[in-house]
């Protein structure tokens, strides 16, 4: 019968696909141990395996030193340097907010990937196997020595350390320490000394799947560093908790992925499937899984962003400052103009990512997606549809809300990491499996994207730009002040708070997606009808992380930070005439990020949390009071506007009592 | 002696202790009572190192262990009971027991958490988690007498356990102090507490009030601080 896969025909692709997944399973060990152990999950696993990988091909290659020794350095004696930084940082990060640690260990990954691009290119090198290559047959199929043996390594790895972690004496500190590190201390225990033992294991497990995936990938940064990203979705099978199952999870994401590959083969729509399979099963966890089952680790609390470098009212005055100052561009820029315009367009993309993570206080990571759509919906409507372009662009925004809605289902169930996990995934699927299809940018990948007739000129459309940026960000900054904007802020302070105000915070939270992503989108129609073509090349999901970083840098500068962000972004670039510089300049970023997040978690610190509340004599201020349903400062003015309300309608009371006295009788 | 001098301390901007200063001499019992949110906790957590004060001055034996963390006042003799459930829920009470002989001989520790309380041998293999509540706080307890500290912190032991269990680990915090131990006590039964300590500590809002022998308190003054009236 035809369609129905004998176990012979599935047997070498369910071989290949343990042979990766166990080591997706290695790296997805290492991400889970130092999750719990350190409350803090880091966004530069991948980059750890991508730093051992190069300094393999560095010493091997371009050094001509011995395998064993360049193997040696890079699996060996790299990684305990990298584990000592990590735990430095993280130890400075613990008082900050969920925010604050993504930012934080996102930033770490700038660093590490934009110095390995500048370092070495972003081609795919040739890596310098060290693996007899031969094959050998397993089970009927045949498989190379290399993959095989990297396979058994990883798996030994593995067994060996859950027998580490379940039986030796330090084995049961690290659960200790996951468990209740304070408790840990008073036992005589350094809680730090055994977080930087799990930093160790977790950064070897890293380096060395580093070494085994790079001879089968090249060596690549960006995809090294993605690669790993598959331990995402491994650690989510594992619930970031269970070290054997986060194993598990790497073998199953191997095999799906390798099944994929043979069923999707001669399917275009669905080619860029077996590439995002992690993605989709961190989503579907994500998703699926009972939201009591995702606990947090590490006693996130909210506590207030540091206080803005700027007072509102100076604020306002930099606004229309930097208004009249942008109008006055074109008169100097001359050739750069068009990177003025593109700096306009950046004011509205970092517009409404500022309301999603500043106001509101949810991470998203898949904001260049939103922008990418707005950018195809735009090109499809004004040349496909032949629509006017003003309708056009304002549609295209509105095209982007049910995607923007579609990253907020994950905000409705998920909060903090998971949430940024979860929108991190979906953007990625959105890469990979939408943006090559034709349908997305076309069979060549660019489709047009016209201007209007009357502001054909570089100089009009840039007034134009202007117009949509300061529109665009009075929408925000309004926002911002209403009271949608007070709810985002106390959602942020506390969402048990504002549920026990009697205040959904679910409608609260699909609004402020759907605001944002129908600004994304307008941004994404102008950014394509600015370089008169629409293409999703921009808009890789890495570039939601840098963006995300940069706004974070300037975040200090209230409503003027978007503005700076975008300057930096687009502007700053273009003026560094310093080949090395430009590539160093998302390190900047990177290293700007780290510091403000260090900042926040310190001034965090010093503001306290995670104290006994009732010996606090004078809790002006303090927002500690997560725990307890204590309201914080912005949760607090909600609760007296709400008062002054039931007062102005008072008969409302009299239903409720009758109601209750119904309730009562009954 | 565990000292405390002029200690001042506080989570933010928020002071809890102002300018405290409580001795515990060796082999002696001290009850430290006060009302809610008077600072007795903060007060111990700076005494184990958990919160670096301010200001102020912490030694044991002569020894200054100002700012120094808590694994090191662990290991210099402080054993600090936590308020709640001083346990590990996940790892089974072996383990529990492992962790608090800090890299000293597990299978001698066993043994002495076992001799004071035998219900424990019989769950030796359990989840700390599963065990009831008194349970849970005789493995906490426990802790005082396996590492051999010298000064031990008792914060709340007593609270939300039946009274039988409450009379049993009575009896464990007397053969303590029969032991050689020195117990600081926060306690809210304050009878019982009176009646094993050598001194008293009288706490009020973040400051020592009083500071004596039972004998010499008056009982019209701690009812005045439980029934919460200021002076």
């Amino acid at each position: 019968m035809r369609g129905v896969c004998t176990v012979n025909d599935l047997l070498p692709f369910l071989v290949v696909g343990v042979t990766t997944g166990s080591v997706y399973g290695l790296a997805a060990m290492g991400l889970v141990l130092t999750y719990k152990t350190s409350g803090i999950f880091n966004f530069a696993h991948g980059s750890i395996a991508a730093v051992s990988a190069f300094v393999y091909y560095d010493l091997r290659t371009l050094r001509g030193l011995p395998w064993p020794v360049a193997l040696g350095v890079a699996v060996i004696v790299v990684p305990p340097l990298i584990a000592l930084l990590m735990e430095r940082v993280t130890r400075s990060l613990a008082a900050g907010t969920v925010a604050t640690k993504i930012v934080a260990t996102i930033g770490l990954q700038l660093i590490v990937m934009s110095a390995l691009l500048a370092g070495y290119g972003g081609a795919a090198l040739d890596f310098p196997g060290f693996l007899p290559t031969r094959t050998v047959t397993v089970i009927g199929v045949n498989v190379g020595i290399d993959q095989l043996t990297s396979a058994i390594v990883a798996a030994a790895c593995a067994l060996g350390f859950f027998a580490f972690f379940r039986l030796s004496a330090m084995g049961v500190r690290m659960r200790a320490v996951v468990d209740n590190p304070d408790l840990l201390e008073l036992s005589g225990t350094s809680a730090f000394a055994v977080r930087s033992r799990a930093w160790l294991i977790g950064c070897w497990f890293a380096a060395a799947s580093g070494v085994l995936l790079a001879p089968q990938l090249g060596l690549d940064v960006l995809l090294l560093t993605l690669l790993v990203v598959q331990a995402y979705g491994a650690a989510a099978v594992g619930l970031f908790s269970s070290l054997p199952l986060t194993y598990a999870g790497g073998l199953l994401i191997g095999v799906l992925a390798a099944l994929a590959t043979k069923w999707v083969s001669h399917s275009e729509t669905f080619a860029g499937l077996p590439p995002a399979m992690p993605f989709v099963v961190l989503f579907a966890v994500l998703l699926l899984v009972g939201r009591g089952r995702l606990a947090e680790i590490g006693g996130h609390r909210p506590a207030p962003a540091s206080k803005p470098l700027m007072s509102r009212a100076s604020a306002r005055i930099t606004a229309v400052v930097a208004v009249l100052l942008a109008a006055g561009v074109p008169l100097v820029a001359a050739s750069k103009l068009p990177v003025y315009s593109s700096a306009l367009v950046f004011v509205l993309i970092f517009a409404s990512l500022h309301l999603l993570v500043r106001t509101s206080g949810q991470v998203s990571l898949a904001h260049a997606a939103l922008v990418a759509v707005g950018s195809s919906t735009f090109s499809h409507l004004v040349v496909g549809a032949g629509l006017p372009w003003l309708l056009a662009v304002l549609l295209a925004g509105v095209v982007a809300v049910p995607v923007g809605m579609l990253v907020a289902i994950p905000a409705i169930r998920l909060s903090g990491l998971y949430l940024a996990l979860a929108t991190f995934g979906l953007g990625l699927l959105l890469e990979r499996a939408v943006y090559g299809t034709s349908w997305m940018f076309g069979a060549t990948n660019t489709l047009p994207a016209p201007r209007p007739a009357l502001f054909e000129s570089d100089e009009a459309f840039y007034y134009v730009l202007l117009a949509f940026a300061v529109a665009g960000s009075l929408l925000i900054a309004l926002v911002g002040r209403s009271r949608l904007g007070r709810l985002l802020r106390a959602m942020a302070d506390s969402p048990t708070t504002l549920s026990t105000l009697g205040l959904g915070v679910n409608v609260t939270r699909v609004t402020v997606f759907a605001i944002s992503a129908f600004v994304a989108g307008v941004a994404g129609a102008l950014y394509a009808s600015q370089g008169r073509s629409a293409t999703g090349a921009p808009f890789l999901s890495y570039t939601s992380l840098t963006w995300l970083t940069v706004l974070v840098l300037c975040a200090g500068l209230r409503a003027a930070g978007p503005s700076l962000a975008a300057v930096l972004v687009a502007v700053v670039p273009a003026y560094l005439t310093d080949g090395t510089l430009a590539q160093a300049l998302p390190v900047l970023f990177g290293f700007g990020a780290l510091l403000v997040a260090l900042y926040e978690a310190r001034a965090a610190k010093r503001r306290g949390s995670g104290q006994p509340l009732d010996e606090l004599d004078a809790p002006q201020g303090s927002r500690s009071g997560e725990r307890l349903g204590v309201p914080g400062p912005a949760a607090q003015r909600l609760t007296v506007a709400r008062r002054a309300r039931v007062a102005r309608s008072a008969p409302a009371r009299v239903r409720v009592g009758t109601g209750l006295a119904k309730g009562a009788t009954r | 002696m565990l000292q405390l001098d002029g200690i001042s301390a506080g989570y933010g901007g928020a002071r809890v202790l102002r300018d405290v200063s409580l001795w515990l001499p060796p082999k002696s019992v001290v009850a430290l009572l006060g009302t809610n949110g008077a600072g007795k906790t903060t007060l111990l957590r700076v005494a184990s190192g958990l919160l670096a004060p301010t200001s102020g001055r912490l030694s044991v034996d002569g020894e200054d262990l100002t700012g120094k963390r808590a694994h090191t006042l662990a290991r210099s003799g402080v054993c600090h009971v936590p308020e709640g459930r001083g346990v590990f829920p996940t790892l089974t009470v072996k383990e529990n027991i492992l962790i608090q002989a800090a890299g000293g001989d597990v299978g001698e520790a066993v043994e002495r958490a076992v001799s004071v309380f035998p219900v424990l041998g019989q769950k030796l293999g359990q989840l700390a988690g599963s065990l009831s509540g008194g349970q849970q706080q005789m493995l906490a307890l426990a802790h005082a007498y396996v590492t051999e500290a010298d000064y031990v912190l008792l914060d709340e032991v007593s609270m939300g356990l039946a009274p039988v269990v409450v009379d049993e680990i009575f009896e464990f915090l007397g053969r303590l102090a029969d032991d050689g131990r020195a117990l600081l006590l926060v306690e809210q039964y304050v009878s019982r507490a009176l009646e094993l300590a050598d001194y008293v500590y009288l706490m009020n809002r973040g400051r020592i009030e009083f500071a004596g022998e039972p004998g010499e308190l008056d009982s019209d003054r701690l009812v005045a601080q439980y029934l919460g009236a200021h002076t």
